[in-house]
């Protein structure tokens, strides 16, 4: 039984569709942040005099602007004329923090926590598919520690590991651990069982069985699984940025300060915008990077 | 079968039990040896249990429960996760419905639904307490927003996945298109819906606490965390974390059997026998 794939337009006519949305609503918002021009907002009745104000809805060329400003921030003379500006973008360039930089920061805290806590993930993923033994007794335990969001740990961790990389990289590795698990864990559990009864009957056994039955079979899921790790891993290191941490996008993002200090920064939309948008770029990339990956290495299954 | 479970039921209570008697003797041992001064950035913190024992947590969970901080920072969250929750399925189900069915939603949509899938839903918070204010607005829109697009990715794979076969027979029985609709894709996607919901409840909760962490402004359960963290309170930074957990615990297994009731039916079927 195939799937409902009919009534679906050629792919030009879906691009060229998808491309149109996009236009219409920047074109849309671009009329609308920049009205406060024309019409004076205080004429206005109150919930829209409130909406329409730069502060609020950003016009698209301040959020270009403050783009610009701070793929440039890099650049900017040390000790020239230093005007303490203390709005959002201006910290951010006084403190010389671009948008790269603070992406690669981040990317490099995202696959960190995809590295090391994607492998303990499928380590245990494969330990409970595998042992019936381990399952029941370690299942009920990863489970506790599962219903834990990560991020509410980040208090206490910091008491034992300083204020420092562990601190802001565990809570990372942590969530993505919990993620990976149980993909790993049916792919091993319920994919994998059929074909290691028949390679068991035909005599394979122990390295083998585990590198020619075992991972391939689970491959697929371990795949699905890594995707939305890439995911939360993103959300997790958001938030810790924006919680602890004095640099990455979560840090751009909220503008700056310490803990508590950072509600007094009052934020920028535009650079807020910039941000989620180069967020959801950077996203999409390692997202489609995965999927090609996956669909190489996964290429058996169609067969 | 029964002795089957009566074994995992068993073995599962013997590795918690084990797990909280090891605790119980790092804690013991722990708040004779480790450090009660600890230095953070630029100063010592005093006074730091960093292994509360049974006793203290004991005491912390009574003060918090008679004091009344407790239930009422458990009610905030709760209430806010499932206001977002119920906002955000009524956006997103909805629309992953129609943009299953209609070909030229979906293009038109599509650029927009995977931007918000890639966007963490944590990064809008900034921009949400600019528009909406630090108040409850802004976090129960950041809960909907998270969990829109999960139902909305639900919905739309359910419906996607409904055998072709179905719908053709339908049709050419000569059902109305309502008629479909309601008998045919709707309990077919329903159980991806209800899957997706769970997830999405999953997420909602993450996103309350760090939302209340972020911008702590009144009692609820990252509030909590995040005073208890400033003085720091290891006794109420550990109760507010297990009751946390156990929150989301007794939600998904809520969701669980949701879930389980909401697709019974499929047990009839013998291809998913």
């Amino acid at each position: 039984m195939r799937p409902a794939e009919a009534a679906r337009p050629p792919k030009a006519r879906r691009v060229w569709l998808g491309l149109a949305s996009v236009v219409a609503l920047v074109a849309a918002y671009t009329l609308l942040s920049n009205a406060y021009r024309v019409v004076d907002p205080s004429l206005l009745p109150d919930p829209i005099r409130g909406v329409l104000r730069p502060q609020i809805l950003p016009p698209t060329q301040r959020i270009f602007d403050a783009f610009v400003q701070l793929v440039g921030a890099g650049a900017s003379p040390v000790g020239g004329a230093y005007v303490h500006t203390g709005d959002h973008i201006g910290g951010l360039v006084e403190q010389r923090v671009t948008l790269q930089g603070s992406l690669l920061i981040s990317t490099y805290r995202v696959l960190i926590g995809i590295a090391v806590g994607g492998s303990l993930g499928v380590l245990a993923g494969l330990l409970m598919g595998w042992s019936r033994a381990v399952d029941e007794y370690a299942h009920p335990i990863y489970i506790l520690f599962r219903s834990i969001p990560p991020l509410a740990l980040i208090t206490y961790v910091m008491l034992w590991l300083g204020h420092g990389t562990a601190h802001v990289l565990l809570p990372i590795i942590y969530a993505v651990f919990t993620v990976v698990v149980i993909p790993t864990y049916h792919g091993v559990r319920d994919v994998a069982d059929i074909y290691v009864k028949a390679a068991r009957a035909l005599g394979a056994g122990g390295r083998l069985l585990l590198s020619r039955v075992v991972l391939p079979a689970a491959g697929p899921f371990v795949l699905s699984g890594l995707r939305y790790a890439l995911i939360i891993a993103w959300m997790t290191t958001v938030g810790v940025e924006m919680l602890m941490a004095d640099e990455g996008i979560g840090y751009l993002l909220i503008g700056g300060g310490m803990w508590s200090s950072r509600l007094e920064v009052a934020g920028d939309p535009a650079v807020i915008v910039v941000g989620i948008v180069a967020l959801a770029l950077v996203g999409y990339a390692m997202d489609a990077g995965v999927r090609v990956a996956g669909d190489r290495l996964t290429e058996w299954v169609k067969r | 079968m029964n002795g089957l479970w009566r074994r995992r039921l068993w073995r599962a209570l013997l590795s918690v039990g084990a797990l909280a008697v090891l605790y119980g003797i790092a804690s013991e041992i722990g708040s004779a040896l480790l450090p009660r001064r600890i230095w953070m950035v630029a100063h010592y913190l005093e006074d730091v249990e960093l292994l509360p024992p049974y006793r203290s947590l004991l005491e912390e969970t009574v003060f918090l429960i008679q004091s009344g901080i407790l239930p009422r920072s458990v009610l905030v969250s709760t209430a806010r996760v499932f206001e977002g929750l119920a906002l955000g399925a009524a956006v997103g189900v909805p629309l992953g419905l129609s943009m299953a069915r209609a070909a030229r939603l979906e293009c038109l949509l599509d650029p927009w639904v995977t931007f918000f899938r890639f966007t963490p839903a944590l990064a809008l918070l900034p921009l949400y307490a600019l528009w909406f204010g630090l108040g409850e607005l802004s976090k129960i829109l950041l809960i909907a927003t998270a969990v829109a697009v999960v139902t909305l990715l639900g919905a739309y794979q359910g419906v996607r996945d409904v055998p072709r076969v179905y719908l053709e027979a339908a049709k050419s029985l000569g059902a109305s298109k309502g008629l479909i609709l309601r008998k045919i894709v709707w309990p077919a996607a329903l159980p991806q819906i209800f899957s997706s919901l769970r997830i999405a409840l999953g997420l909602a909760w993450v996103t309350v606490v760090v939302a209340e962490l972020i911008k702590a402004t009144m009692p609820s359960l990252g509030y909590l965390l995040a005073l208890a963290g400033a003085y720091p309170r290891v006794p109420t930074i550990a109760v507010g974390i297990v009751t946390i957990g156990l929150l989301v615990l007794a939600c998904d297994a809520v969701a669980l059997g949701c879930y389980a009731v909401a697709t019974r039916w499929m047990k009839r079927s013998p291809a998913h026998a």
